[in-house]
């Protein structure tokens, strides 16, 4: 047991210096030097390299990588190149939303997934299945930053339930901050329902087909009840599973969502500072993103060693 | 504007999980607050430390003062210095501050503070974008707490105008360091906060010298995307946008009653430039042949609804030396054809057009390319941020083709500097331009100006296209916005609710 | 087995929706109604019409000419995508089931593992900023991120081929390693290969709608439907089939693809075929 935590440890830590070592490459070879680019027009040669000295451009790069990897223990990431305030603290501003969104995004993905999944399983071949079914297929295919602009034409601009895009900021109050997330967050969970309430099903029908089933159907419950109590359980491990490695997606899909939204998350500062050249803020939060999900699979993976042995040796779950 | 699709039916039967939040809107905004919303978002918030035009539009005239100001006829007014006496020969500059100007966190203004913004600009170190202001400058004396007194090299007739710039913003020594991120000035408005990517947030200043404002809080919110700038004017979460970036839209926001839209000037020539160090554009007749293959009326009205005015030169109709050019240069494409094949390329040849992220461009771009197409020049488009645009096309002049609107006023000049990205080089403008500085006279500036256009068209050194209109959007009874942009600025203190 | 594929109503329905698809792109190829590119600048933004069926563009494009040039693109980009996927990552996949448990089998792995943990739409974009946008840099990046996918399943669908016994016995026989993979794994994996590339092209599809609405994909005049739709937003008042159609094409196109997998999945693989 130990062993196995340890081995995952000592993979997951490799993991993340490789990821680091390989975007710390790629960000520091990207051609534009970020002082001209944060001076603009008509900046001479000596701004330019006092501007260089003043970020530290002109350390060698072992010290720049060094300097980096303890800044993510220390919570000091460097000054933005296009802000000129800590990386750390955009970081955290913008946190407030995406992380909030993700949440809401999944809480949404999760409700309708498992509803209508179980809904079309417990009727399994009717009209009601077909249908769900179908829209499902449907909110797989749809690019969810079209789906996102139609909600914005009906829901904003149609009927005024929400706002169009923007964010008022959590001290302007919780009810304005969560409707400005709402239609997003509802865009996000489009195709992860989908996928979820296809898996739903399709566990819940597996597991309706188990012996416990029968025993419970025998002890007089209904089945509805069955349901509930005993198929929903054991479908969950599925489908929860799909949800963590959906986590991926999810954070990908924030990127495009934040840009149709004008939402100040993390994927629109990610987009802002790639396009605005701001190295050191798009290092960290690519680093960020990347290390994410190399958490949550690798919890995952632990979380499904240490329930099923038999895993331990093999090469982990959904791959 | 409800479309009914058969593809929204999920989404309404799930609206009913929407209704918990979805009370009605927000009750009318109270009297004394706005929100403006504008398209790019400042980088920082000094306008010494940087050229972003974002920077100015917020913190010009609102935070920030300078001595003189631009007025929104594009006057230049006093603003701190009550009067100026120059010295006969123009040399020395004697200013006397206004009495009884504090800062918002309480020092007075005082000579000093104009010695050390001045001085903090010329410095080396300095980010200033507009160093040539202060280059005449000889020394700086603070002679009394309100009086500073400037003495120049030489003589430079537009050095006083230039002191309306938000280059030559006047800083407390005490917190010009902080102006970054934590602007503190003399203005109307003070710094509250900044939630970076969404919104600046300022207060009216309590302690201004001047006419207190009408608005106590106002809000600057950042939409560079087109679309969601009408969305956000359409649903109510802007009170105004300075400058759209649709002008598309603005049939159907002219037609909503909640709305005002005005169609106005700025200052910013929009151009199709060239590399002119360059093959095949080191040969006039190719820049010729290219001036000729665009229609600048088709571009103005595909790529920003008619909404530009045309200009055959880089300069501003809005100036009184401008010389209408626009016939000089005709939309020709046979005899375009024929000039190409004069300079020997009769089957064209491929260039790459490299376009900023800005509207005007991006569109404008599409239709220059179909247009060179037509001629037999094969364009490849390839979008670039400003960053990159700034790096590769401005600074590294690695560039065949661009698409770009000069914003300063009376940016004229750039045609003289060496180096610039056009990689034009003529004596006969750097001399004309030359006389536009060393010029005693009104008339002999404006000869000197109107030489310069002449000289350029001539040369077609860049295609020119038409000047950027500034498209202001405003609620219903918000007053007071600026309809044209003589400089990229948004005084709120003018602002009120009717 | 087509008897029973033709009765399964995902495949048909996913298959008709693919064989239109590309039989418009196909079309496109050699005809349009009109020049794609061509604008008319007098003519811009009619709504449709008997000339222009779907309509014309901010710049008087022809919107069905567009549409049909928009599948051509979409379709390369699956291919191309896909393509690069399969080759590489099969490869790559039977060469690590071979070596099983090797340093090699172990590397190609980790990689893989590693390349999971990149947002493909993040590194894209990432890939995108570096090498300049264009539609030949977004089907790279876009690529890129199938190998490990289909590294992945080739590698665990030939382990499972290679425990067979007559693997075994053609082993013992001296065949050559090659010679097995060739003649008795491939064949056996193809099956779970297909339905994987159905799943990644409608992927591939969206990813590259997502980086042209972006603005980084395909660039004009090249027309694509991510790009439409981004183009058509402020002008929604005016024109709203102009965000209607290439949208709607998309999904459409997506659709037919995932049908086809889900269809195929059940057909070559009735075992588990979703009750």
């Amino acid at each position: 047991m130990i062993a196995f935590l340890a081995r995952r440890l000592v993979t997951l830590l490799s993991t993340l210096i490789v990821a680091a070592l390989v975007i710390f490459c790629v960000t520091e070879v990207l051609p534009g030097d970020p002082a001209a680019v944060m001076l603009g027009l008509s900046a001479t040669p000596e701004t330019i390299a006092a501007l260089r000295a003043e970020l530290g451009l002109d350390a060698p790069v072992v010290v720049r990588f060094l300097r980096w990897m303890t800044g993510f223990v220390t919570g000091d990431l460097g000054i933005s190149y296009a802000y000129r305030v800590p990386v750390a603290g955009l970081i955290a501003e913008r946190l407030q939303v995406t992380l909030p969104l993700a949440i809401m995004a999944s809480l949404f993905a999760s409700i309708l997934g498992i509803t209508l999944g179980a809904l079309a399983a417990s009727r399994a071949n009717s009209l009601v299945d077909s249908a769900l079914m179908a829209a499902a297929q449907a909110g797989l295919a749809i690019p969810n930053f079209w789906f996102g602009i139609l909600m914005v034409l009906v829901f904003a601009i149609g009927l005024g339930w929400f706002p169009a895009g923007g964010f008022p900021g959590w001290d302007a109050g919780v009810v304005d901050s969560l409707r400005a997330l709402f239609l997003p967050a509802f865009a996000l969970a489009l195709p992860q329902g989908a996928v979820l309430a296809r898996l739903t099903r399709t566990a819940v029908l597996e597991a309706l087909g188990e012996d416990f089933v029968r025993t419970a159907r025998a002890k007089g419950l209904t089945a509805g009840q069955t349901l509930r109590r005993h198929v929903l359980r054991n479908a969950m491990v599925p489908v929860i599973t799909m949800l963590a490695l959906q986590f991926s997606f999810l954070i990908t899909g924030t990127i495009i969502i934040e840009n149709v939204f004008a939402l100040p998350g993390l994927g629109r500062l990610i987009f802002q500072s790639v396009g605005g050249h701001d190295l050191v803020t798009v290092k960290s939060l690519v680093m960020i993103y990347v290390g994410a999900v190399i958490l949550v699979n690798a919890g995952v993976d632990m979380a499904y060693g240490l329930i099923d042995p038999r895993l331990r040796f093999g090469r982990g779950v959904g791959r | 504007m409800q479309h009914s699709s058969c593809r929204l039916a999920l989404s309404l039967g799930l609206a009913a999980l929407a209704l918990p939040l979805a009370l009605p809107a927000m009750a009318q905004a109270p009297k004394d607050s706005v929100v403006v919303c504008q398209t790019l978002e400042p980088p920082i918030l000094d306008p010494a430390g940087g050229a972003a035009a974002a920077i100015r539009e917020v913190t010009y005239d609102n935070v920030f003062e300078t001595l003189l100001a631009f007025n929104a006829e594009g006057r230049i007014e006093p603003r701190l210095a009550e009067k100026i006496d120059s010295s006969a020969d123009g040399l020395a500059h004697t200013i006397t501050l206004r009495a009884g100007v504090t800062f918002h966190d309480g020092a007075a203004l005082t000579a000093e503070d104009v010695k050390f913004s001045f001085e903090r600009a010329m410095a080396p170190d300095s980010k200033n974008s507009q160093k040539w202001i202060f280059a005449p400058i000889d020394r700086i004396e603070a002679r009394d707490a309100r009086t500073v007194v400037i003495t120049l090299k030489s003589f430079a007739g537009d050095f006083l105008d230039s002191l309306a710039w938000a280059d030559a913003t006047i800083f407390s020594a005490k917190s010009a360091d902080k102006a970054a991120a934590e602007p503190v000035g003399t203005g109307p408005y003070q710094f509250v906060r900044w939630n970076r990517g969404d919104r600046l947030v300022l207060k009216r200043n309590e302690n201004y010298w001047g006419r207190k404002p009408a608005i106590a809080n106002a809000t600057f919110r950042f939409i560079s995307d087109p679309q969601a700038q009408v969305a956000a004017l359409t649903a109510g979460d802007c009170d105004a946008h300075t400058n759209l970036s649709a002008p598309e839209a603005v049939p159907q926001l002219r037609a909503n009653a909640n709305l005002r839209v005005s169609v106005g000037r700025t200052e910013g020539e929009t151009i199709v430039a060239m590399n002119n160090g360059k093959a095949p554009f080191n040969n006039p007749k190719v820049r010729e042949a290219i001036s000729k293959a665009i229609d600048r009326a088709q571009v103005n009205e595909g790529a920003i609804s008619g909404f530009g005015t045309l200009i055959g030169t880089h300069f501003s109709p809005n100036h009184p030396a401008y010389l209408d050019l626009t016939g000089a240069v005709k939309y020709d494409p046979a005899a375009a054809k024929r000039l190409l094949a004069e300079a020997g390329y009769p089957n064209g040849f491929s260039v790459t057009l490299r376009l900023p992220p800005p509207a005007y461009a991006q569109r404008g771009g599409e239709i220059v390319a179909a247009m060179l197409g037509q001629v037999g020049i094969k364009v490849s488009i390839e979008p670039v941020q400003w960053a990159q645009w700034l790096e590769r096309v401005f600074r590294q002049r690695d560039y065949d083709l661009t698409i770009v609107a000069h914003v300063e006023p009376l940016d004229i000049n750039i045609y003289a500097r060496d180096g610039y990205y056009f990689g034009y080089v003529s004596e006969a403008v750097k001399a004309a331009v030359a006389r536009t500085k060393s010029a005693k006279t009104e008339a002999e500036r404006i000869a000197a100006f109107q030489e310069t256009q002449r000289l350029i068209t001539a040369d077609h050194v860049n295609v020119y296209l038409f000047m950027l209109p500034k498209i202001t959007v405003s609620r219903a009874g918000l007053k007071g916005m600026w309809n044209n942009w003589p400089v990229p600025a948004n005084p709120l203190a003018q602002l009120h609710w009717e | 087995m087509i008897d029973r594929a033709l009765r399964h109503p995902s495949f048909v329905l996913g298959l008709s929706i693919t064989l239109l698809v590309l039989g418009v792109a196909l079309l496109a190829m050699i005809w349009t109604p009109f020049d794609p590119t061509a604008m008319r600048i007098s003519a811009r933004l009619r709504p449709p019409s008997a000339t222009n069926w779907l309509g014309t563009d901010q710049f008087g494009r022809d919107v069905l000419s567009m549409l049909m040039m928009g599948a051509r693109n979409a379709l390369l980009v699956g291919v191309v995508a896909v393509g690069i996927g399969l080759s590489i990552g099969v490869a790559l996949g039977m060469m690590a089931a071979t070596r099983e448990g090797s340093l090699l089998d172990e590397a190609i792995m980790r990689i893989c593992d590693f390349t999971f943990a990149f947002p493909a739409v993040l590194t894209a974009i990432l890939i995108l900023t570096f090498l300049g946008p264009g539609l030949v840099n977004a089907i790279l990046a876009i690529g890129i991120f199938n190998i490990p996918v289909f590294a992945r399943i080739a590698r665990g669908a030939s382990l499972q081929v290679m425990a067979r016994d007559y693997i075994r016995a053609a082993q013992a026989a001296g065949r050559s390693t090659f010679g097995i993979l060739h003649r008795h794994v491939l064949p056996n994996i193809t099956g779970i290969l297909i339905v994987q590339a159905s799943v990644q092209f409608a992927l591939a599809i969206l990813a590259e709608a997502g980086l042209s609405y972006l603005g980084i994909g395909t660039q004009p005049p090249n027309p694509s439907w991510g790009r439409m739709l981004n183009d058509s937003q402020t002008y929604f008042a005016q024109a709203a089939y102009l965000a209607i159609f290439p949208g709607a094409a998309i999904a459409l196109c997506v659709l037919g693809f995932n049908l086809l997998g889900d269809g195929l999945r059940d057909v070559l693989d009735p075992k588990s075929k979703e009750r």
